[in-house]
């Protein structure tokens, strides 16, 4: 698999550039999130053609709406996340989109993508494979629920037949284990 | 100390990094944000987390996704040509969402449906303009044919009436004469009932003028009996003409009268004839 070398710029370099449309700056913000959001969104809607239209939508929205960003409110990936998420969740709430996939089940894909996913060697995620996997499976179906599935935590805690408060806990243990890699 | 602390462990700011928060909440997080330093760097770590958990989990996209994904960003911005030139081979991918697609399709619809019902609207106008006029010439004609019945209906009947005077053994026929001219009218007169009618067709009289009128007298033991005005100019007047009934009468006469009549005659007759 012969990729052609990525742009990358640090956040603030990125954000400049963002701000002055810059050909650069599209492809740079591209090549360093499109992977990781198209990952979220995939999840969300589950559906290759739709997840493509999301994922298009959202990086209009972003180089659009870049001048609404500020620093202070947070990372630039959370930023952008939460807008591919509000757009995907919107999507599959859709008139046309419930039409189309009337008959499919939302459940049981997020394995399967996982299996068929991530060839690519990342020395930066060596070992988080391996601490995601420590996760305890309560832990995960919580962060999967919220983070892949478009759910509200009201929304989690009545799927999964547990409360409100303990879906909070579970969801902030299981972030605490996943900020270990950094520590 | 212990509230902040309290505060960072009730899951919210993990909320807040994943979008389930409501935007007052939202606010009130950035808030506490900027007032504590801890609650910035914890934010911070669960951003970083929360990231590095959509880095696991990626997916990379083609290179056609990534065309037209920039293609877009800079067909937005007005100017195509940087990214329709150099190592991007392809084309322009023409970008359709799957809503887009949709609405065209059936705002022709609409459009050729809207046509179609105008159309329909002007046919429906036109052929309407066409049958109401038709009724209004089928009303005339019908009120043409009721007059002309009614027409007939009075002619039968003056007909009958006429036959019955032919019919009825009782009736006399007087032929009044002129001196002179060719003046003449034919009179009917029954006496047992008492009817009186003038025979238009053959009467032969002088046209008057506006202002007179002849009228017909029985004499009946020498003395005149007005038996009304001949009206010639009477509208359905029939060949026979009926006037005031006459029980007696030697003789009948016609005198030409001013108009409405006299009560005596005022002229010598026109025509005269004695029984």
């Amino acid at each position: 698999m012969a990729k052609k070398h990525k742009i990358n710029l640090s956040e603030d370099e990125l954000i400049s550039a963002l701000r002055r449309h810059e050909k650069v700056a599209a492809e740079a913000l591209y090549d360093m999130y499109s992977a990781s959001l198209y990952g979220v969104i995939f999840r969300i809607v589950n559906d290759t053609t739709t997840a493509e239209d999301v994922l298009q939508e959202v990086f209009v929205k972003i180089w659009n709406s870049a001048g609404s960003y500020s620093a202070d409110k947070g990372r630039l990936f959370t930023w952008m996340l939460n807008i591919a998420r509000n757009l995907a969740i919107d999507k599959i709430r859709s008139k046309d989109f419930k039409n189309q996939f009337k008959n499919q089940e939302l459940e049981n894909n997020v394995g399967y993508i996982d299996l068929h996913n991530s060839t690519v060697y990342k020395p930066e995620l060596l070992g988080v494979k391996d601490l995601v996997e420590t996760l305890r499976p309560e832990q995960k179906s919580i962060l999967d629920l919220i983070y892949f599935k478009g759910y509200t935590h009201t929304e989690a805690a009545e799927e999964l037949g547990i409360p409100l408060g303990t879906i909070k806990t579970r969801l902030r243990t299981a972030i605490l284990q996943l900020r270990k890699h950094f520590n | 100390m212990e509230d902040i602390k309290a505060y960072i462990e009730s899951g919210v700011l993990e909320l807040y990094v994943l979008g389930d928060l409501s935007a007052e909440e939202r606010a009130d997080v950035e808030a506490m944000a900027l007032k504590y330093p801890e609650v910035k760097a914890e934010l911070q770590d669960i951003e970083q987390a929360a990231q590095l958990y959509a880095d696991v989990h990626d997916i990379e996209t083609g290179d056609d996704l990534r065309n037209r994904v920039l293609n877009s960003l800079m067909t937005n911005l007005g100017d195509d040509r940087n990214f329709t030139k150099g190592h991007y081979g392809q084309p322009e991918t023409p970008v359709h969402s799957i809503t887009g697609q949709a609405t065209p399709t059936t705002s022709v619809f609409y459009k050729y449906a809207f046509a179609a019902s105008l159309l329909l609207l002007c046919l429906c106008g036109g052929a309407l303009a066409i049958v109401s006029k038709r009724l209004q010439s089928a009303n005339q004609q019908l009120v043409t044919y009721q007059l002309q019945n009614q027409k007939f209906s009075k002619q039968v009947k003056y007909m009958d009436q006429e036959i019955s005077v032919f019919r009825d053994p009782s009736f006399q026929f007087i032929k009044l004469k002129g001196n002179t001219s060719s003046n003449s009218l034919t009179v009917a007169w029954s006496p047992k009932r008492k009817k009186v009618m003038v025979d238009m067709t053959s009467a032969a009289l002088p046209a008057t003028d506006k202002n007179h009128q002849y009228q017909l007298w029985a004499i009946a033991n020498g003395k005149p009996v007005d038996l009304g005005m001949i009206d010639a100019t009477k509208a359905d007047s029939a060949d026979m003409m009926e006037m005031k009934p006459a029980e007696q009468a030697q003789a009948f006469a016609v005198t030409l009268e001013p108009k409405g009549g006299s009560a005596k005659p005022t002229t010598p007759p026109l025509v005269i004839a004695s029984l």
